[in-house]
Protein backbone atom coordinates (compact mmCIF):
# COMPACT_ATOMS: atom_id res chain seq x y z
CA UNK A 1 0.00 0.00 0.00
CA UNK A 2 1.40 3.64 -0.81
CA UNK A 3 1.69 5.76 2.25
CA UNK A 4 -0.93 8.43 3.55
CA UNK A 5 -1.31 11.04 2.19
CA UNK A 6 1.13 14.06 2.16
CA UNK A 7 4.13 11.78 2.38
CA UNK A 8 8.03 12.21 1.31
CA UNK A 9 9.80 9.21 -0.86
CA UNK A 10 13.15 9.62 -0.67
CA UNK A 11 15.21 8.01 -3.62
CA UNK A 12 19.06 6.90 -3.04
CA UNK A 13 22.11 9.02 -4.62
CA UNK A 14 24.79 7.20 -6.09
CA UNK A 15 27.34 9.42 -4.59
CA UNK A 16 26.12 8.07 -1.19
CA UNK A 17 26.32 4.43 0.35
CA UNK A 18 22.09 3.95 0.14
CA UNK A 19 21.69 2.28 3.10
CA UNK A 20 23.44 5.24 5.25
CA UNK A 21 20.83 7.42 3.25
CA UNK A 22 17.95 5.71 3.70
CA UNK A 23 18.32 5.13 7.74
CA UNK A 24 18.79 9.14 7.62
CA UNK A 25 15.24 9.74 5.96
CA UNK A 26 13.70 7.15 7.82
CA UNK A 27 14.69 8.91 11.15
CA UNK A 28 13.57 12.15 9.58
CA UNK A 29 10.87 10.87 8.72
CA UNK A 30 9.98 10.16 5.15
CA UNK A 31 7.40 7.38 4.31
CA UNK A 32 8.91 5.48 1.60
CA UNK A 33 12.51 4.61 -0.06
CA UNK A 34 13.42 4.08 -3.44
CA UNK A 35 16.30 2.31 -4.03
CA UNK A 36 17.86 3.55 -7.00
CA UNK A 37 21.40 2.50 -8.25
CA UNK A 38 22.09 2.06 -12.11
CA UNK A 39 25.95 1.23 -12.06
CA UNK A 40 26.14 -1.42 -8.83
CA UNK A 41 26.44 -5.24 -9.34
CA UNK A 42 23.38 -7.64 -8.82
CA UNK A 43 24.70 -9.26 -5.90
CA UNK A 44 25.38 -5.51 -4.44
CA UNK A 45 21.98 -4.22 -5.15
CA UNK A 46 20.73 -7.00 -3.27
CA UNK A 47 21.94 -7.23 -0.39
CA UNK A 48 21.53 -3.01 0.19
CA UNK A 49 17.80 -3.38 -0.61
CA UNK A 50 17.66 -6.57 1.97
CA UNK A 51 19.39 -3.87 4.45
CA UNK A 52 16.61 -0.92 3.45
CA UNK A 53 13.92 -3.39 3.85
CA UNK A 54 14.66 -4.46 7.33
CA UNK A 55 15.12 -0.58 8.06
CA UNK A 56 11.81 0.15 6.34
CA UNK A 57 9.97 -2.35 8.18
CA UNK A 58 11.02 -1.41 11.29
CA UNK A 59 10.27 2.28 10.74
CA UNK A 60 6.75 1.10 9.16
CA UNK A 61 7.86 2.90 5.97
CA UNK A 62 7.31 1.53 1.82
CA UNK A 63 10.28 0.21 0.54
CA UNK A 64 10.59 0.25 -3.57
CA UNK A 65 13.35 -0.76 -5.96
CA UNK A 66 14.22 1.16 -9.32
CA UNK A 67 13.80 -0.55 -12.57
CA UNK A 68 15.08 -4.31 -10.79
CA UNK A 69 11.70 -6.11 -10.32
CA UNK A 70 13.96 -9.07 -9.73
CA UNK A 71 15.84 -7.57 -6.53
CA UNK A 72 12.59 -6.18 -5.47
CA UNK A 73 10.86 -9.92 -5.57
CA UNK A 74 13.83 -11.84 -4.13
CA UNK A 75 14.58 -8.89 -1.54
CA UNK A 76 10.93 -8.94 -0.16
CA UNK A 77 10.41 -5.47 -1.36
CA UNK A 78 7.06 -3.82 -1.13
CA UNK A 79 7.08 -2.30 -4.58
CA UNK A 80 9.22 -1.53 -7.87
CA UNK A 81 9.56 1.33 -9.47
CA UNK A 82 9.64 1.45 -13.17
CA UNK A 83 10.65 4.13 -15.89
CA UNK A 84 9.86 4.61 -19.07
CA UNK A 85 12.97 3.02 -20.58
CA UNK A 86 12.22 0.10 -18.06
CA UNK A 87 9.56 -3.28 -18.02
CA UNK A 88 6.17 -2.09 -19.56
CA UNK A 89 3.24 -1.82 -15.93
CA UNK A 90 1.31 -4.53 -17.77
CA UNK A 91 3.94 -6.73 -18.19
CA UNK A 92 5.83 -6.17 -14.73
CA UNK A 93 1.79 -6.60 -13.06
CA UNK A 94 1.46 -9.87 -14.68
CA UNK A 95 4.50 -10.80 -13.02
CA UNK A 96 3.84 -10.05 -9.80
CA UNK A 97 -0.05 -10.13 -9.29
CA UNK A 98 -2.91 -7.38 -7.99
CA UNK A 99 -0.79 -6.97 -4.64
CA UNK A 100 2.14 -5.40 -5.23
CA UNK A 101 2.61 -2.21 -5.45
CA UNK A 102 3.82 -0.67 -9.28
CA UNK A 103 5.24 2.82 -9.76
CA UNK A 104 6.07 4.16 -13.46
CA UNK A 105 7.37 7.51 -14.35
CA UNK A 106 5.62 9.85 -16.10
CA UNK A 107 7.07 12.89 -17.56
CA UNK A 108 3.56 14.12 -19.93
CA UNK A 109 -0.44 13.72 -19.31
CA UNK A 110 -0.03 10.91 -22.27
CA UNK A 111 2.40 8.53 -20.30
CA UNK A 112 0.36 9.24 -16.71
CA UNK A 113 -3.02 8.18 -18.29
CA UNK A 114 -1.19 5.33 -19.97
CA UNK A 115 0.28 4.36 -16.83
CA UNK A 116 -2.87 4.48 -14.89
CA UNK A 117 -4.21 2.13 -18.04
CA UNK A 118 -1.81 -0.26 -17.65
CA UNK A 119 -2.17 -0.64 -14.06
CA UNK A 120 0.59 1.38 -12.23
CA UNK A 121 -0.78 2.11 -8.41
CA UNK A 122 0.98 5.42 -8.48
CA UNK A 123 2.72 7.73 -11.05
CA UNK A 124 5.72 8.92 -10.30
CA UNK A 125 5.25 13.02 -12.48
CA UNK A 126 7.98 15.33 -12.97
CA UNK A 127 10.46 16.91 -12.95
CA UNK A 128 8.12 19.57 -11.62
CA UNK A 129 10.66 22.11 -11.58
CA UNK A 130 14.46 22.42 -13.57
CA UNK A 131 16.65 19.63 -11.42
CA UNK A 132 20.48 18.17 -11.71
CA UNK A 133 19.76 15.19 -9.77
CA UNK A 134 18.86 12.70 -13.45
CA UNK A 135 19.34 13.26 -17.29
CA UNK A 136 16.27 14.49 -18.53
CA UNK A 137 14.66 13.90 -21.26
CA UNK A 138 12.07 16.63 -21.29
CA UNK A 139 12.17 20.27 -20.18
CA UNK A 140 10.16 20.73 -16.38
CA UNK A 141 6.79 20.00 -16.43
CA UNK A 142 5.34 22.64 -14.37
CA UNK A 143 2.70 23.22 -11.70
CA UNK A 144 -0.54 23.62 -14.43
CA UNK A 145 0.40 20.30 -16.02
CA UNK A 146 0.71 18.72 -12.69
CA UNK A 147 -3.10 20.41 -11.75
CA UNK A 148 -3.77 18.97 -15.11
CA UNK A 149 -2.95 15.06 -14.20
CA UNK A 150 -4.54 15.50 -10.73
CA UNK A 151 -7.65 16.09 -12.35
CA UNK A 152 -7.28 13.31 -14.89
CA UNK A 153 -6.34 10.39 -12.36
CA UNK A 154 -7.21 8.48 -10.30
CA UNK A 155 -4.13 7.00 -8.86
CA UNK A 156 -2.02 8.90 -6.66
CA UNK A 157 0.67 11.31 -7.54
CA UNK A 158 4.10 11.61 -6.64
CA UNK A 159 5.38 14.55 -7.49
CA UNK A 160 9.92 14.60 -8.39
CA UNK A 161 12.25 17.33 -9.74
CA UNK A 162 13.73 20.02 -7.87
CA UNK A 163 11.55 19.78 -4.79
CA UNK A 164 13.12 21.50 -1.67
CA UNK A 165 10.96 22.38 1.74
CA UNK A 166 10.44 25.84 0.19
CA UNK A 167 8.19 24.64 -2.90
CA UNK A 168 7.40 21.31 -1.53
CA UNK A 169 3.47 22.42 0.56
CA UNK A 170 2.35 24.20 -2.89
CA UNK A 171 3.43 21.18 -4.72
CA UNK A 172 1.18 18.88 -2.32
CA UNK A 173 -1.75 21.89 -2.74
CA UNK A 174 -1.78 21.32 -6.06
CA UNK A 175 -2.81 17.73 -5.73
CA UNK A 176 -0.29 15.49 -5.27
CA UNK A 177 -0.04 12.89 -2.83
CA UNK A 178 3.69 12.91 -2.18
CA UNK A 179 6.66 13.95 -3.27
CA UNK A 180 10.01 12.17 -3.99
CA UNK A 181 13.78 13.84 -4.00
CA UNK A 182 17.16 12.78 -5.05
CA UNK A 183 19.05 15.84 -4.10
CA UNK A 184 17.25 17.42 -1.52
CA UNK A 185 18.19 15.08 0.68
CA UNK A 186 21.19 13.38 -0.06
CA UNK A 187 23.09 16.56 -1.29
CA UNK A 188 22.98 18.23 1.66
CA UNK A 189 25.18 18.37 5.10
CA UNK A 190 22.83 16.75 7.50
CA UNK A 191 19.96 14.62 5.43
CA UNK A 192 17.93 13.62 8.64
CA UNK A 193 17.69 17.74 8.99
CA UNK A 194 16.36 18.01 5.03
CA UNK A 195 14.29 15.09 5.64
CA UNK A 196 12.80 16.65 8.62
CA UNK A 197 12.24 19.65 7.09
CA UNK A 198 10.74 18.51 4.04
CA UNK A 199 8.43 16.26 5.82
CA UNK A 200 7.35 19.52 8.04
CA UNK A 201 6.91 20.79 4.67
CA UNK A 202 4.56 18.57 3.59
CA UNK A 203 2.29 18.73 6.21
CA UNK A 204 2.00 21.79 7.48
CA UNK A 205 1.01 23.27 4.01
CA UNK A 206 -1.90 25.80 4.19
CA UNK B 1 3.97 -26.01 -19.31
CA UNK B 2 7.65 -26.44 -18.31
CA UNK B 3 9.08 -25.20 -21.58
CA UNK B 4 12.26 -27.33 -22.94
CA UNK B 5 12.32 -29.96 -20.42
CA UNK B 6 14.00 -32.57 -22.20
CA UNK B 7 17.03 -29.73 -23.34
CA UNK B 8 16.83 -29.28 -19.47
CA UNK B 9 17.64 -32.74 -18.20
CA UNK B 10 20.11 -33.23 -21.09
CA UNK B 11 22.07 -30.19 -21.48
CA UNK B 12 23.19 -28.89 -24.51
CA UNK B 13 27.29 -28.90 -24.86
CA UNK B 14 28.17 -25.33 -26.65
CA UNK B 15 26.85 -22.25 -25.11
CA UNK B 16 26.45 -19.13 -27.14
CA UNK B 17 26.72 -15.47 -25.49
CA UNK B 18 25.90 -13.00 -27.44
CA UNK B 19 28.33 -10.08 -28.62
CA UNK B 20 27.33 -7.59 -26.54
CA UNK B 21 26.12 -5.40 -29.72
CA UNK B 22 22.96 -5.01 -29.96
CA UNK B 23 22.90 -1.61 -28.26
CA UNK B 24 25.43 -0.09 -31.86
CA UNK B 25 25.74 -0.44 -35.47
CA UNK B 26 26.44 -3.93 -35.29
CA UNK B 27 22.59 -4.93 -33.92
CA UNK B 28 20.57 -7.94 -35.47
CA UNK B 29 23.84 -10.09 -35.17
CA UNK B 30 22.28 -12.47 -32.37
CA UNK B 31 19.13 -12.36 -34.73
CA UNK B 32 21.31 -13.70 -37.76
CA UNK B 33 23.09 -16.17 -35.66
CA UNK B 34 19.66 -17.56 -34.49
CA UNK B 35 18.03 -17.71 -37.58
CA UNK B 36 21.76 -19.66 -38.62
CA UNK B 37 21.27 -22.23 -36.49
CA UNK B 38 20.92 -25.29 -37.31
CA UNK B 39 17.48 -27.09 -36.31
CA UNK B 40 19.36 -30.19 -34.91
CA UNK B 41 22.12 -28.46 -33.11
CA UNK B 42 21.45 -28.19 -29.21
CA UNK B 43 22.80 -25.11 -28.01
CA UNK B 44 22.74 -22.64 -25.02
CA UNK B 45 21.92 -18.75 -26.00
CA UNK B 46 23.03 -16.72 -23.54
CA UNK B 47 21.59 -13.03 -24.41
CA UNK B 48 24.31 -10.69 -22.66
CA UNK B 49 23.65 -6.92 -23.36
CA UNK B 50 25.07 -4.64 -20.87
CA UNK B 51 24.48 -1.81 -22.85
CA UNK B 52 20.46 -2.13 -23.55
CA UNK B 53 17.47 -0.31 -21.41
CA UNK B 54 15.03 -2.65 -19.46
CA UNK B 55 12.61 -2.12 -22.31
CA UNK B 56 14.63 -3.23 -24.84
CA UNK B 57 16.14 -6.27 -23.44
CA UNK B 58 12.43 -7.44 -23.31
CA UNK B 59 11.77 -6.32 -26.46
CA UNK B 60 14.74 -8.20 -27.78
CA UNK B 61 14.14 -11.76 -25.51
CA UNK B 62 10.92 -11.76 -26.81
CA UNK B 63 12.48 -11.42 -30.31
CA UNK B 64 15.03 -14.36 -29.45
CA UNK B 65 12.79 -16.31 -28.19
CA UNK B 66 10.01 -16.52 -31.22
CA UNK B 67 13.00 -16.89 -33.49
CA UNK B 68 14.28 -20.10 -30.85
CA UNK B 69 11.07 -21.86 -30.80
CA UNK B 70 11.82 -24.50 -33.42
CA UNK B 71 14.95 -24.95 -32.34
CA UNK B 72 16.76 -26.97 -29.81
CA UNK B 73 17.62 -23.62 -27.82
CA UNK B 74 18.01 -22.86 -24.17
CA UNK B 75 17.37 -19.32 -24.00
CA UNK B 76 19.18 -17.39 -20.77
CA UNK B 77 19.90 -14.58 -20.02
CA UNK B 78 22.56 -12.09 -17.89
CA UNK B 79 21.23 -11.44 -14.76
CA UNK B 80 17.92 -10.32 -14.88
CA UNK B 81 15.47 -12.96 -13.61
CA UNK B 82 12.23 -10.16 -14.02
CA UNK B 83 13.29 -10.47 -18.09
CA UNK B 84 13.94 -13.83 -17.91
CA UNK B 85 10.40 -14.45 -16.56
CA UNK B 86 8.38 -12.09 -18.31
CA UNK B 87 9.44 -13.14 -21.82
CA UNK B 88 9.11 -16.76 -20.49
CA UNK B 89 12.68 -18.05 -21.31
CA UNK B 90 14.49 -21.17 -20.04
CA UNK B 91 17.09 -19.96 -17.52
CA UNK B 92 19.17 -16.99 -16.24
CA UNK B 93 22.90 -16.99 -16.41
CA UNK B 94 24.91 -15.07 -13.34
CA UNK B 95 28.11 -13.29 -13.62
CA UNK B 96 30.31 -13.72 -10.21
CA UNK B 97 28.77 -10.28 -8.48
CA UNK B 98 25.59 -11.05 -9.47
CA UNK B 99 22.52 -12.59 -7.13
CA UNK B 100 22.98 -15.68 -5.89
CA UNK B 101 20.32 -18.34 -7.64
CA UNK B 102 19.63 -18.96 -4.43
CA UNK B 103 17.81 -15.78 -3.69
CA UNK B 104 16.41 -15.97 -7.44
CA UNK B 105 15.57 -19.29 -7.63
CA UNK B 106 12.01 -18.91 -5.74
CA UNK B 107 11.16 -16.21 -8.27
CA UNK B 108 12.14 -18.83 -10.92
CA UNK B 109 11.58 -22.03 -9.96
CA UNK B 110 11.81 -24.44 -12.97
CA UNK B 111 14.21 -21.80 -14.99
CA UNK B 112 18.23 -22.79 -15.75
CA UNK B 113 20.69 -21.34 -13.01
CA UNK B 114 24.17 -20.74 -14.79
CA UNK B 115 27.08 -18.96 -12.87
CA UNK B 116 30.46 -18.08 -14.15
CA UNK B 117 33.29 -18.54 -12.16
CA UNK B 118 36.59 -17.69 -12.31
CA UNK B 119 38.24 -19.42 -8.88
CA UNK B 120 37.30 -22.69 -7.21
CA UNK B 121 36.20 -20.73 -4.45
CA UNK B 122 33.53 -19.19 -6.35
CA UNK B 123 33.11 -22.54 -8.21
CA UNK B 124 32.03 -24.13 -5.16
CA UNK B 125 30.00 -21.05 -3.88
CA UNK B 126 27.46 -21.64 -6.92
CA UNK B 127 27.85 -24.75 -6.45
CA UNK B 128 26.32 -24.58 -3.01
CA UNK B 129 24.18 -21.78 -4.14
CA UNK B 130 22.28 -24.63 -6.57
CA UNK B 131 23.88 -23.40 -9.64
CA UNK B 132 22.89 -25.73 -12.59
CA UNK B 133 25.69 -25.40 -14.37
CA UNK B 134 29.56 -22.95 -14.57
CA UNK B 135 31.09 -21.26 -17.21
CA UNK B 136 34.81 -21.11 -16.36
CA UNK B 137 37.32 -18.91 -17.90
CA UNK B 138 39.33 -17.79 -19.69
CA UNK B 139 40.83 -20.86 -20.58
CA UNK B 140 42.77 -19.88 -23.52
CA UNK B 141 44.38 -16.02 -24.37
CA UNK B 142 41.47 -13.99 -25.71
CA UNK B 143 41.88 -10.02 -26.90
CA UNK B 144 38.47 -9.51 -24.39
CA UNK B 145 40.26 -10.97 -21.36
CA UNK B 146 43.92 -9.78 -21.81
CA UNK B 147 43.27 -6.98 -19.44
CA UNK B 148 42.39 -9.20 -16.41
CA UNK B 149 45.58 -11.22 -16.79
CA UNK B 150 46.71 -14.56 -18.19
CA UNK B 151 44.40 -17.23 -19.10
CA UNK B 152 43.55 -20.13 -16.43
CA UNK B 153 44.92 -22.84 -18.65
CA UNK B 154 43.67 -26.37 -19.51
CA UNK B 155 45.48 -27.57 -15.77
CA UNK B 156 43.75 -25.28 -14.11
CA UNK B 157 40.00 -26.37 -15.95
CA UNK B 158 40.99 -29.84 -15.08
CA UNK B 159 41.01 -29.05 -11.47
CA UNK B 160 37.74 -27.07 -11.57
CA UNK B 161 36.40 -29.62 -12.99
CA UNK B 162 37.45 -32.23 -10.62
CA UNK B 163 36.23 -30.10 -7.84
CA UNK B 164 32.88 -29.95 -8.53
CA UNK B 165 29.67 -32.14 -9.46
CA UNK B 166 28.43 -29.41 -11.40
CA UNK B 167 28.82 -29.72 -15.95
CA UNK B 168 31.29 -26.95 -17.00
CA UNK B 169 31.70 -24.83 -19.88
CA UNK B 170 34.93 -23.80 -21.10
CA UNK B 171 35.67 -20.00 -21.93
CA UNK B 172 38.04 -18.23 -23.83
CA UNK B 173 39.67 -18.45 -26.58
CA UNK B 174 37.97 -21.39 -27.42
CA UNK B 175 37.69 -22.64 -30.80
CA UNK B 176 36.51 -25.93 -32.92
CA UNK B 177 40.47 -26.74 -32.73
CA UNK B 178 41.38 -26.65 -28.73
CA UNK B 179 37.61 -27.78 -27.99
CA UNK B 180 38.73 -31.36 -27.57
CA UNK B 181 41.84 -30.47 -25.36
CA UNK B 182 38.83 -28.49 -22.67
CA UNK B 183 36.37 -31.66 -23.02
CA UNK B 184 39.57 -33.81 -22.18
CA UNK B 185 39.88 -32.07 -19.17
CA UNK B 186 36.42 -32.59 -17.73
CA UNK B 187 34.43 -29.85 -19.28
CA UNK B 188 31.36 -30.72 -19.93
CA UNK B 189 30.82 -28.07 -23.30
CA UNK B 190 32.29 -25.14 -24.39
CA UNK B 191 30.86 -21.27 -24.35
CA UNK B 192 32.38 -18.65 -27.12
CA UNK B 193 31.45 -15.10 -27.97
CA UNK B 194 33.87 -13.70 -30.48
CA UNK B 195 34.13 -17.20 -32.15
CA UNK B 196 30.49 -17.23 -33.51
CA UNK B 197 30.83 -13.29 -34.43
CA UNK B 198 31.68 -13.74 -37.82
CA UNK B 199 28.11 -14.72 -39.55
CA UNK B 200 29.72 -15.64 -42.67
CA UNK B 201 31.38 -18.69 -41.58
CA UNK B 202 28.80 -19.12 -38.41
CA UNK B 203 26.87 -22.41 -39.75
CA UNK B 204 30.12 -23.92 -40.92
CA UNK B 205 32.03 -23.19 -37.11
CA UNK B 206 29.39 -24.22 -35.17
CA UNK B 207 28.90 -27.36 -36.92
CA UNK B 208 32.57 -28.00 -36.68
CA UNK B 209 32.35 -27.18 -32.65
CA UNK B 210 29.56 -29.55 -32.28
CA UNK B 211 31.23 -32.53 -33.76
CA UNK B 212 34.02 -32.05 -31.38
CA UNK B 213 32.05 -31.39 -28.09
CA UNK B 214 29.58 -34.39 -28.95
CA UNK B 215 30.54 -37.72 -27.18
Amino acid sequence: MIPASPFLCVITDEALCPVTLAQEALKGGAAMIQLRHKSASGSQLFSWAVAIGKYCRQSEAIFIVNDRLDIAMASGADGVHLGQEDMPAKTARKIVGKKYLIGVSAASIHEALEAEKDGADYVGFGHIYPTSSKEKRNSPVGIDTLQQVFAMLTIPILAIGGINSQNAGFIISSGASGVAVISAVSRTDDPLYATRKLVDAITTYT
Amino acid sequence: MERNKELKSEMPRICLVSSGDEAGEQSGRLETQLTLLPHHLPCIVQIREKRLSTHELLRLAHRMKLLTLSKKVLLVINERADIALAAALDGIHLPENGCSPMVLRPLAPTMLFGCSVHSFEASQVAEESGADYLIFGPIFDTPSKRPYGPPQGLEKLRRLCQSTTLPVFALGGVRPENAESCMAEGAYGVAALALFMDTTRFIDTIEELYHTVTP
